[in-house]
């Protein structure tokens, strides 16, 4: 008997101890409690971080916040950039998303869901003016025309460009403010037995930005529809996807590759590739060794180029309860001291207008006015980008198609005219 | 004590017993539900919803089953390259890693050398095998390299053409599983009755009437086991196309396994990726069920 009832009490503690296991540590969920009187409320800020730095950095910017809402307890959780999405969703479907979650703006249209729509008075309450965002910026962080979060970072596409190899072989170096026309002649004439002049953009941005600059449309339209069938943007896309034909570039060796174009530049393999804003600092840090240049992307025959706004943010989740709370620390995690750390880290630029000094003055001398005049122009001219709920899944299948166009198997009209016709509705 | 009594007494110590048997395999029963009998009813359930990762659910009935036969349009393919996909590799993992035992069966020199050899593959992890795969296939990769060089011919863009992706996949799972398969013919080569051996030889068996008539039929079980194992790792493939292809170019190396997967991790629609799953499910029955039926036939037990 004795055995008996000693079994039975360490069998129930056992399984006590597991469901406790289980059940532990998710703080991270549905807090935002603790409101009532005399008690600490508890925000928790949801955001994704690869390395140390990143983790430092992110815990500067949580001590700002912290020292600015001293009567709430913010925790950070992190996780590495391509665990966070799945984690996010796991969070969302059991209801324990972070009081403030961090979005990537290209993302949001997946998750608009999961935010509160912020309203003008909720920007009151989170101490945020639009007018000190750079303009257009709080479209990243919008979708479906609500505003569901603040941009911390503004990015946008850029060309890239290895100034030695520019300098070995004298093709015209790519300048501010330049043309179709004149990257044609840098293309043709950037590249040798070693080096291709162009890595071709897999990935969304990378080789959808020319397209865009040079056309002037964007595959959705800004009431939604799918427009990958506009004459114009096949023109454009149709003269992008014939550098390989023409032998400026490598084709990409599998869709797997998503980011050839970037990777095959930073290298030392192609002398120019489009990228995004966000690596400027890495390129011109390379560790192939070469001086890196970037210029905005070229225009097309309108005279005028046209760049897409990205970026990421803060966000509020729907089940968050104490919503006040959460948007005093959005309102810090994008206040100036906060962003004034970011940019002068080096580390994004920031979407606030006062503190975008900081990030170039954080870069080595000699390139910092070369470097602040390509950010100026390449901002000159972005909007917000145009989505709709199938754009994920388009954006998903370009590279296992665009493999296919730059190996010459289909052309890019009949590429871009099967995905219109499976998605359009 | 009378025969009565002792036998009353026996039955209340087995009673005993069996409730401390239960106490003892309770853990593992709970941990049988919770990990795979909720699982399990909870993925039947959610075949038959709307069920985004977050938000809505809505019952939908056979909704996401009819979606994935008359209206996906990567359902097929991704059906028709799993299907393609098993026909090519089975025989081929079958063959090579019976042929490697087989080589390696006679008693030559280094051989548990060669074991090993063989056997890295499969234990080492797949991206990492995958990484070295690339490097070889890619146009700029040493196989073309050395066919340029040597040859002066330029090799296709194995993973960016839709037919010679799909065999780069399958020659490089070959190279990856064939080396478990040998093991498993390695020791049903080596347990064969030395008497029965003996007596085939005395009879004038050799060479491949020995290994038709005598070798194969005898390790039939292991055969068996063998194409029934690797079958079902062939309908559920997908680190291999992941890694190396990304399921292109287009959709033809996509198997039915990275279709699941992107319909539930990458847009979200849990539903529809437990609807692809339960089709898979019972294909892989279905064939396992052929294969079991063929077995009486085809298969020989030594008794």
């Amino acid at each position: 008997m004795k055995f008996k009832k000693t079994m039975a009490v360490s069998a129930t503690a056992a399984l006590a101890l597991s469901l406790a296991a289980c059940g532990s540590d998710d703080k991270g969920g549905n807090e935002g409690t603790g409101s009532g009187s005399g008690e600490k409320a508890q925000i928790t800020w949801d955001m994704w971080a690869g390395s140390d730095d990143d983790i430092a950095a992110l815990e500067a910017t949580l001590k700002i916040a912290q020292e600015e809402n001293p009567d709430i307890d913010i925790k950070l959780q992190h996780a590495p950039w391509n665990d966070y999405f799945t984690k996010l969703t796991a969070n969302l479907s059991s209801g324990k998303a972070a009081c403030v979650t961090s979005m990537n703006g290209q993302r949001l249209s997946g998750y608009a869901d999961a935010f509160m729509e912020l309203t003008p008075e909720d920007m009151a309450t989170a101490g945020i003016k639009e007018s000190d965002f750079t303009a257009g910026s709080l479209d990243i962080m919008s979708s479906g025309g609500k505003v569901l979060g603040i941009p911390y970072d503004v990015a946008t596409m850029m060309v890239f460009y290895n100034k030695d190899q520019i300098e070995k072989t004298g093709a015209p170096a790519p300048k501010l403010g330049w043309t179709k026309a004149d990257m044609e002649a840098t293309l043709a004439k950037a590249g040798d037995d070693k080096m291709k002049a162009f890595g071709m953009g897999m990935a969304e941005f990378q080789w959808l930005a020319l397209p865009i600059s040079v056309s002037g449309v964007q595959p959705v339209t800004a009431d939604g529809k799918l427009d990958l069938t506009n004459p114009a943007f096949v023109d454009a896309a149709t003269w992008y996807g014939s550098f390989v034909e023409k032998g400026w570039a490598d084709q990409a060796p599998s869709a797997s590759e998503t980011g050839w174009g970037e990777s095959e530049y930073q290298a030392g393999n192609a002398a120019l590739a489009v990228d995004g804003t966000w690596n400027a600092v890495s390129y011109l840090n390379n560790e192939s060794g070469f001086k890196a240049g970037m210029v905005d992307l070229p225009a097309g025959d309108s005279g005028k180029n046209l760049g897409l706004v990205l970026g990421s943010g803060y966000g509020i989740a729907k089940n968050c309860e104490n919503k006040e709370a959460a948007l005093k620390v959005l309102g810090s995690l994008v206040g100036k001291a906060a962003q004034d750390s970011m940019a002068s880290s080096g580390r994004s630029y920031p979407a606030r207008v006062e503190s975008q000094p900081l990030y170039f003055e954080a870069l080595d001398a000699s390139v910092r006015d070369e470097v602040k005049g390509a950010f100026d122009a390449a901002f000159a001219n972005v909007a917000g980008q145009n989505t709709n709920a199938e754009w994920t899944k388009i954006s998903e299948t370009f590279p296992n198609n665009l493999v296919s166009v730059y190996t010459g198997a289909t052309s890019m009209a009949d590429m871009l005219k099967a995905t219109q016709d499976q998605f359009a509705k | 004590m009378t025969q009565t009594e002792i036998r009353r007494s026996r039955s209340a110590l087995s009673r005993v017993e069996s409730r401390q048997a239960l106490g003892f395999v309770s853990p593992a029963l709970l941990g049988l539900a919770i990990f795979t009998a909720v699982p399990v009813v909870l993925s039947i359930v959610m075949s038959l919803y709307n069920w985004p990762a977050f938000g809505e659910r809505s019952f939908n009935g056979f909704g996401n089953y009819v979606n994935l036969f008359t209206k996906n349009p990567d359902f097929w393919p991704a059906l028709r390259n799993s299907a393609v996909f098993t026909i090519l590799y089975v025989p081929a993992n079958i063959a090579v890693s019976l042929g490697l035992a087989l080589a390696l069966s006679s008693r030559i020199k280094g051989r548990a050398a060669f074991r090993v050899l063989f056997f890295i593959p499969v234990v080492t992890p797949v991206v990492a095998n995958a990484l070295v795969w690339k490097m070889l296939l890619q146009p700029k990769g040493l196989i073309n390299g050395v066919s340029v060089s040597v040859f002066g011919v330029e090799l296709p863009n194995f993973l960016a053409d839709p037919t010679w992706a799909m065999i780069m996949i399958v020659v490089m799972s070959v190279w990856q599983g064939m080396g478990y398969n040998m093991l498993i013919f390695s020791a049903a080569l080596e347990q064969l009755p030395d008497s029965v051996m003996e007596a085939a030889r005395i009879d004038g068996a050799k060479g491949w009437r020995m290994l038709a008539r005598i070798k194969i039929p005898l390790i039939s079980p292991s055969i068996f086991f063998a194409v029934i194992m690797t079958m079902i790792s062939a309908m559920q493939v997908f680190a291999q196309p992941q890694l190396l292809t990304g399921g292109g170019p287009g959709n033809s190396t996509l198997p039915l396994v990275m279709f699941i997967y992107q319909q539930g991790f990458k847009f979200q629609d849990l539903g529809l990726a437990a609807a692809g799953a339960w089709i898979l499910f019972v294909i892989i029955i279905l064939i396992t069920a052929v294969q079991f039926g063929a077995q009486k036939k085809l298969v020989h037990y030594e008794h």
